[in-house]
């Protein structure tokens, strides 16, 4: 018989055969990602982590860098905030200038940030002279971890919290100007909550990395000692296996924050 | 009133607006697509600043351009409802419309029942048909008790019969209000079943302001007639006709001499009418339409004018045969 040919329902071969593949490669991904925190929990008797952490002072890192996290993030969602809602809104003169300023600590190595700040506001310099003013001291003080995090973290916190912002619509901002609200208003009733599931991933993002931050706390911030830097020293002095259940301890002190913050922005996402 | 007489600079061209609005009053502006209907609400809503003259309501100024001045949106009695409903996503269909400052839900609940959202008052806006979600902004507008509400073609992206009802629950919320409303549009039926008055623009300027009936029958300028229902253009040395299909009847044989004459080569139906189409003659190069309820057989002749039948010398102003 000839006719058009009619094309055949359900779905062809060659689609079963990609989906495959990709869900094959998915699955690598998965695993490799997913490997190392796998292997921690295989590596790890509760014992030898009960023993590690009941020695005098073996929690004083985690209160460290809990608290210079906590001073860290409340000073980046102070001041990057803004920054993020201008630069979406581009509102901003030179906004690639103000971009690039964003990005840089992100691509920069750790390591040459912190080599970099000594140079910027170590005691010997007119930074470090104004701060000592002020009874404060930017090298290897509580001070200089906050300094070294802000640094590591930041521009997480900025590029997501533009994308966030940027999914907001501006016609609904000027829906509630036309309505009467004032900016501030607006501002609180509209655009932080439309955009606050991606705030939320950001600050997730951004408390994981502060959290975790060691190149440039290695070279600005040795003392006081957060986790990071008890791992590293640890590994130094006694080895691998005495370091892992403070990696444990990191783990489960960094994790809980951005998963939690995650999935509720992923549920967020799908009511709107 | 609303006393405005201003200019806003745009990219192609300038766009003005010379109104005098009373209390209550409901005026349509009719044109096409970028011909500067938008831009003049904005303006008007304070949206863009004005290069020209000023906006008074009641009045206060509201905006001028010199002094530069502009009272921010919201904070003028003028209420917008544009064609995209913006209803916050994140927020129930009460608490969009209880959204303006001072709404009490008293009142929010009220305006939702009048206009029969009552049972939808706490669905989400993703949930909504078209004609809901512009109801509920309708509702939302309604609860800032502006001096003047524009609409911006607010039910164009809906189908007629439901743009229409709505344009008519619009009336019905501002009967015996002292709420002058200025509609935006570029559908004449709509801006006739809505308005007692019609301003018809082009590129940025005034045609013609005037009777919603009196725009269609007596068309000032060439730019306005295609807008009123007239087709165009039928050709003669320096000037141009256009006849409106539904205005233009076949005069009898005992009719003094007519405007144009044509010799029918088609009909076709349309409703439950049929539409002729006629060669024109009398040097009239084209051929144009009307309306009649028998078929006629081709090659009949008819006579016509001047109702419905306009010609206008190639400055697009209106003349004799």
């Amino acid at each position: 018989m000839i006719g058009p040919r009619v094309p055949t329902l359900g779905r062809a071969p060659a689609t079963r055969a990609t989906t495959l593949l990709a869900l094959v490669g998915a699955g690598i991904v998965w695993v490799a990602l997913l490997g190392p925190l796998i292997t921690l929990f295989t590596q790890l008797s509760v014992s030898s982590v009960v023993r590690a952490l009941e020695r005098p002072g073996a929690l004083q890192p985690l209160v460290v860098s809990v608290l210079a996290s906590l001073v860290a993030l409340a000073v980046i969602l102070l001041l990057g905030t803004p920054l993020a809602y201008l630069l979406a809104r581009g509102r901003l003169p030179l906004p690639r200038l103000w971009e690039v300023g964003v990005i840089l600590p992100l691509l920069t190595p750790p390591l040459v940030v912190g080599l970099l700040l000594i140079f910027m506001v170590g005691p010997a310099t007119p930074i470090g002279a104004a701060l000592s003013h002020l009874n404060l001291t930017a090298s290897d003080t509580f001070f200089a971890l906050v300094i070294a995090e802000i640094y590591e973290s930041v521009p997480y916190y900025v590029l997501g919290a533009e994308a966030a912002f940027a999914s907001v619509d501006p016609e609904l901002e000027q829906a509630a100007a036309l309505l009467g609200d004032r900016r501030w208003r607006t501002w609180r009733r509209v655009t932080a909550p439309l955009a606050s599931p991606g705030l939320a991933s950001a600050l997730a993002v951004t408390w994981a990395r502060a959290m975790g931050a060691f190149g440039a706390v290695l070279i600005i911030a040795y003392h006081p000692f957060g986790l990071p830097m008890q791992i590293w020293a640890t590994l130094q002095e006694t080895g691998l296996s005495s370091a892992l259940p403070y990696a444990l301890v990191l783990l489960v002190v960094a994790l809980p924050l951005p998963v939690a913050a995650y999935l509720w922005s992923a549920r967020a996402r799908r009511r709107l | 009133m609303l006393a405005a007489d201003f200019e806003v600079r745009r990219r192609s061209f300038p766009v003005g607006l010379k109104l005098h609005l009373s209390a209550g009053e409901k005026v349509a502006v009719l044109g096409r697509s970028g011909a500067g209907k938008t831009t003049v609400l904005e303006a008007l809503a304070g949206l863009l600043p004005l290069s020209r003259g000023q906006i008074r309501l009641d009045g206060a100024l509201l905006s001028s351009a010199r002094p530069r001045a502009i009272v921010p949106p919201g904070r003028r009695g003028v209420g917008l409802l544009r064609q995209n409903p913006g209803l916050f996503p994140h927020l129930s269909v009460l608490d969009n419309i209880r959204y303006p400052e001072g709404t009490t839900s008293a009142s929010a609940i009220a305006t939702a029942e009048r206009l029969g959202l009552g049972a939808l008052l706490k669905a989400r806006p993703r949930t909504l048909s078209g004609g809901e979600a512009q109801r509920a902004a309708l509702a939302r507008v309604l609860q800032i008790r502006a001096r003047l509400l524009c609409l911006d073609e607010p039910f164009s992206s809906l189908d007629r019969p439901l743009g229409r009802q709505l344009l008519e629950l619009v009336s019905q919320e501002l009967q015996g209000s002292r709420t002058a409303a200025l509609l935006v549009t570029h559908q004449l039926d709509e801006a006739q079943a809505f308005a007692d008055r019609l301003i018809v623009i082009d590129r940025g300027m005034m045609l013609q302001v005037g009777d919603p009936r009196e725009v269609v029958l007596h068309p000032a300028v060439a730019g306005v007639v295609e807008l009123v229902g007239y087709r165009g253009w039928l050709r003669r040395g320096r000037q141009q006709m256009a006849v409106h299909p539904e205005l233009a009847h076949p005069l009898s044989e005992l009719s003094p001499a007519p405007t144009v004459s044509g010799r029918v080569v088609g009909a076709r139906p349309q409703g439950a009418r049929f539409e002729l189409e006629l060669e024109a003659g009398g040097g009239w190069q084209g051929r144009f339409h009307c309306l009649v309820d028998e078929p006629l057989a081709n090659g009949t002749t008819l006579g016509f004018g001047p109702i419905g039948v306009r010609v206008f010398d190639d400055r697009g102003q209106p003349t004799d045969v």
